[in-house]
């Protein structure tokens, strides 16, 4: 008799075994399907769908028979899905905890995170050239259609920096790259913008404390005439025949004498 | 049916230029792949990508009125002359192409609409706003009462010189445009004030409440108009300006520029 109750001792203990991590798994696959699910609302409330519209990312993805919003909501799945996979193991005893905990905090994570960042990267770059062609589009000059790509493979390169550094890849060579190349920007940009920077700041106490306005008569570095329009970079006066356009750095610089009439 | 064919081959034998108001891309296609003659797109936007193309401000509902700013537009843009034959096409009760006439350019006085808009000293887009406003306190009124309006456009600083204020203005040291979201409101609030709105090349609302001093020996409006559009007329023969009047008594809105008037329009139809 006791061989039967040795039976059942062994049944009992081995089903409680196998149902703990059962029910884990299935938890946590119900629970990682719920968060994608809620995820993908949130998407759609946070307004991503018409966020993404119109990039060449979504419309290659659309091409695949999805769209970005369930890419990343599927993502989030598929990353829970495998924690609950990592979960069951080592419950049910076949994986060592401490090697799961180990992958959950290492590596999972940061090829998860890279994934994302990699997916946002590629969705900002195309909404930057997007938006930046639409702003352009009236202007006229072909040297003009340089500048959309070049932000989108700027964007693209920082986001790839990103998750290479996540994947604990050595990204010090790129870095260098990054800084000379910021470097270059703020240099080359600072000198070519130095006027419009200041003739803007100008505008600003112009446009705000407004010492003259449209239609005063006034006097500016030896230019005589009717104000007839200020505006963030420059003033505008008129005389008989004659239209000067003042940058306000200029205004500031040389002061504004008015004219009584 | 073999009558009405030919009707139609006539129409369309021998003309000189084809003009498409708001074609559909497709449309514009596959008519430009077989014409010979050239193809000018009148439409708000320039939707279909093409060199000649000819931006109406506004969607004028009266098809006559809609004709003659295309060949106005053309003429100005020397895609054609007083003598061409000119095929119009457009969409006159649905979006496709549904209706065609043939028109000799020279058919229509050369009335300045065109001009008006494009050749102004102000920006086309300052003046199709502000005829927006002026056609939604046409059709709405203040609170439901006709008004009377007027707005000088472009050439801010000398219409300053050529006007007084009437009081204090209430646009002092505010930045706002027209077209902006807000403005709306506060120019139909302001249109119960007497007076001008003076308004600048770029659509900054320089001044209400002004008070015109134009010269108005020799000005040469219609007869039975009022002091607001005699005021109106002479500012503009003073000035580089335009301006647009809403009359308080008919309701048109009319808009004057070099002394004459250039063109009137019933707020109701749009």
């Amino acid at each position: 008799m006791p061989e039967i109750g040795y039976i059942v001792n062994d049944f009992l203990s081995d089903l409680s075994n196998s149902i703990l991590p059962l029910v884990v798994f299935v938890t946590g696959v119900l629970v990682a399907i719920i968060l994608g699910r809620l995820s993908r609302r949130l998407l759609i409330a946070a307004g991503v769908p018409g966020g993404v519209e119109g990039t060449t990312f979504e419309r290659t993805v659309n091409r695949l028979g999805t769209s970005t919003i369930g890419l990343l909501s599927g993502l989030i799945t598929l990353f829970l899905i495998a924690l609950a996979v990592g979960l069951t193991l080592s419950i049910g005893g076949v994986l060592d905890t401490r090697y799961y905990l180990e992958l959950l905090r290492g590596y999972l994570l940061q090829v998860f995170v890279a994934a994302l960042v990699v997916i946002i990267g590629l969705i900002v770059g195309d909404k930057a050239e997007v938006e930046i062609k639409q702003r352009f589009q009236d202007v006229k000059l072909t040297e003009v259609s340089l500048l959309p790509p070049a932000v989108k493979y700027s964007i693209l390169f920082v986001a790839s920096l990103i998750a290479l550094a996540q994947l604990r890849i050595e990204t010090g060579a790129l870095l260098v790259v990054l800084g000379g190349y910021l470097l270059g920007i703020i240099v080359l940009g600072g000198l070519a913008f130095k006027d419009l920077l200041a003739a803007g700041a100008a505008g600003i106490y112009l446009i705000f404390s407004e010492p003259y306005a449209i239609g005063d008569t006034v006097d500016i570095d030896g230019h005589r005439g009717i104000v007839q329009e200020v505006d963030l970079f420059a003033t505008r006066i008129e005389n008989d025949g004659e239209e000067f356009i003042l940058p306000n750095h200029i205004v500031l610089r040389s002061g504004v004498v008015r004219i009584r009439t | 049916m073999s009558g009405l064919g030919e009707v139609v081959t006539n129409l369309v034998a021998d003309v000189d230029a084809v003009f498409l108001f708001s074609p559909s891309t497709a449309n514009y296609e596959s008519i430009v792949a077989e014409s010979d003659v050239p193809v000018v797109v009148v439409a708000a936007e320039n939707t279909v990508g093409t060199e000649s193309f000819i931006e109406l401000p506004i969607q004028f509902k009266e098809i006559k009125e809609r004709i003659r700013f295309g060949l106005e537009g053309g003429m100005d843009q020397e895609y054609i002359d007083t003598g061409t034959i000119v095929l119009c096409s457009m969409g006159l009760f649905s979006d496709g192409i549904d209706s065609v006439t043939r028109v000799r350019a020279g058919e229509f006085t050369h009335t300045g609409i065109y001009d008006l808009f494009v050749n102004s000293r102000a920006e086309p887009s300052v003046i199709r706003n502000v005829l927006e406003v002026v056609i939604g306190l046409g059709k709405k009124g203040q609170k439901g009462k006709p008004v009377g309006a007027l707005f000088v456009v472009g050439d801010a600083g000398k219409v300053m010189n050529k006007s007084r204020s009437l009081s204090y203005n209430p646009f002092e040291k505010s930045h706002v445009h027209v077209g902006d979201p807000i403005v709306d409101v506060m120019l139909k609030e302001f249109s119960r004030l007497d007076g001008a709105f003076v308004i600048s090349d770029s659509g900054k609302i320089v001044s209400a409440y002004r008070y015109l001093e134009p010269a108005t020996e020799g000005v040469d409006i219609p007869k039975g108009l009022g002091t607001r559009h005699m005021a109106a007329g002479a500012i503009t023969r003073d000035t580089n300006a335009i301006a647009i009047v809403l009359s308080e008594s008919d309701g048109l809105v009319r808009a004057f520029s070099g002394g004459e008037l250039i063109f009137e329009l019933d707020p109701e139809a749009y």
